[in-house]
């Protein structure tokens, strides 16, 4: 890819807005949209699950939900990526993959949540009336109460996309190749001393650090407005 | 299979004087951030509602930048992206309770401007009628019931504020996460380490929480009670 040579970019912004946008940016993208997918389905079984009264379901997926939202993401991501490989070796997962399962803990733990709210609101005369054309609990959910929950639970879906992008960041600090760890290893390859004669590089962090924040604004800021317009045109 | 030797008591008696500093360093920096963000989202988020202009449109970009952008780039803007200028370097400590400030602030600030739009204009209107100034009509109405309505939203911020102090791992404050981090690195008790984090994070989260209902209910408005 050549680049117009523009006046006013600098000579080290090419290399670092490469790897960026072709490393960093791919990255981030792939785990939001799996985890994304991952909280949701897991979110909404946990969440109709827990309106059937029995208590052991509704205890352990309370408990579920109260553990993985009350915790630092942070903290989840060091118990997944460097205590489960010592609870059992099969445990070990790559920075990316460890990211992805911590953001689904906390994403379906979000969901469940709001489904459950979401399908307790719907009135029981449309349980009582899908009942009465024959449908058994699993269809009467699936084709009958989930499709309207899906109304309310749209505005949270969205926010909890853009909680789980900005929340990617945190896979950089366990070194994986999301948008912030490219940022972060720009910045270093450029500070450090170049060989010849070990002159020390320039410090970018201010640029590199501002341009990470105007992308993540970029990506999540119409989101953020979509959700209110659902929020406002929907509930 | 290491949970042969999982021994949660052990770690925390060999290292409670250090993990109970860090703890202290945790609870110093929610503190000065809940106080501060609260600070924050009473002024914006009265500018914002009763629309003054100027400070009401700034108040609103810092909003949208700060909850549309990771905290954690926020930090590292703070502390790396600043710390380039010698002009503008700032220390841990401050770079520690400044960007949980700054995060929560922006937060409570949507939670006390909603909290504020939701009192009935003629209430106002009340109090103005009765000679108030626009000052002491803000102070004696729209405080008391919107802060009330805003209570259970900026309650939240304040516990992910104090979530957010674990992020400050990453510019090695030493607050609680860190110094588990640091311990396990040493005795290589990971296990202990971050299940000993899980467990006081919860306890800190939910006893907040639970406080805070009592006080909810405590403070609700008389008619909602």
């Amino acid at each position: 890819m050549t680049t117009m040579p523009l006046l006013l970019i600098p000579e080290w912004v090419g290399p670092v807005w490469d790897y960026m946008i072709h490393v960093g940016l791919p990255a981030t993208l792939k785990v939001a949209a799996i985890a994304l997918s991952a909280s949701t389905l897991i979110g909404i079984t946990f969440g109709t699950l827990m309106t059937i009264n029995f208590l052991p379901t509704r205890a352990l997926i309370r408990g579920y939900i109260e553990v993985w939202r009350g915790v630092p993401i942070i903290v989840t991501l060091f118990l997944v990526y460097f205590a489960a490989p010592s609870i059992n070796s099969a445990l070990e997962f790559s920075p990316l993959t460890a990211g992805t399962i911590t953001l689904t803990l906390w994403g379906s733990a979000q969901i469940a949540e709001a489904t459950r709210g979401a399908v307790r609101s719907i009135p029981r005369e449309q349980h009582e009336a899908a009942s009465a054309l024959g449908f058994g609990w699993i269809g009467r959910h699936l084709y009958v109460i989930l499709p309207q929950a899906l109304r309310r639970l749209l505005p949270p879906l969205v926010s909890l996309l853009v909680g789980i992008i900005l929340n990617t960041t945190l896979i950089q600090v366990i070194g994986g190749t999301e948008l912030l760890e490219t940022a972060e290893r720009s910045v270093e390859r450029l500070a450090a001393p170049t060989p010849p004669e070990f002159t020390p590089g320039d410090i970018k962090a201010f640029q590199i650090y501002g341009a990470v924040m105007v992308m993540y604004f970029l990506l999540t800021f119409p989101l953020t407005r979509l959700a209110a317009y659902l929020e406002k045109r929907l509930v | 299979m290491l949970l042969a030797t999982y021994d949660l008591w052990r770690f925390l008696s060999e290292n409670w004087e250090l993990l109970l500093r860090g703890f202290v360093r945790t609870l110093q920096v929610s503190a000065i951030a809940i106080v501060g963000s609260f600070l924050i989202g009473l002024f914006l988020g009265a500018a914002r509602a009763h629309r003054v202009p100027v400070v009401s449109q700034l108040a609103a970009i810092y909003v949208e930048v700060i909850r549309n952008t990771p905290i954690l780039v926020q930090i590292f803007f703070l502390y790396f992206g600043l710390g380039q200028f010698p002009a503008t370097q700032l220390d841990v400590f401050t770079v520690a309770w400044l960007s949980i400030t700054i995060w929560g602030g922006a937060f409570n600030t949507e939670n006390f401007r909603a909290g504020f739009e939701a009192v009935p204009y003629r209430f106002r209107e009340a109090g103005l009628a009765l000679g108030l100034s626009r000052v002491a009509t803000f102070f004696n109405v729209t405080l008391p019931i919107g802060g009330r309505i805003a209570l259970p939203s900026s309650i939240n911020t304040y516990i992910a504020v104090v979530k957010n102090t674990a992020l400050l791992y990453v510019i090695a404050y030493e607050e609680l996460t860190t110094t588990a981090f640091q311990i396990q690195a040493l005795t290589l008790e990971t296990v202990e380490a971050f299940t000993l984090l899980g467990i006081v994070y919860l306890t800190l989260v939910w006893s907040l929480s639970i406080a805070i209902r009592l006080l909810e209910s405590h403070l609700a408005l008389p008619e909602t009670r």
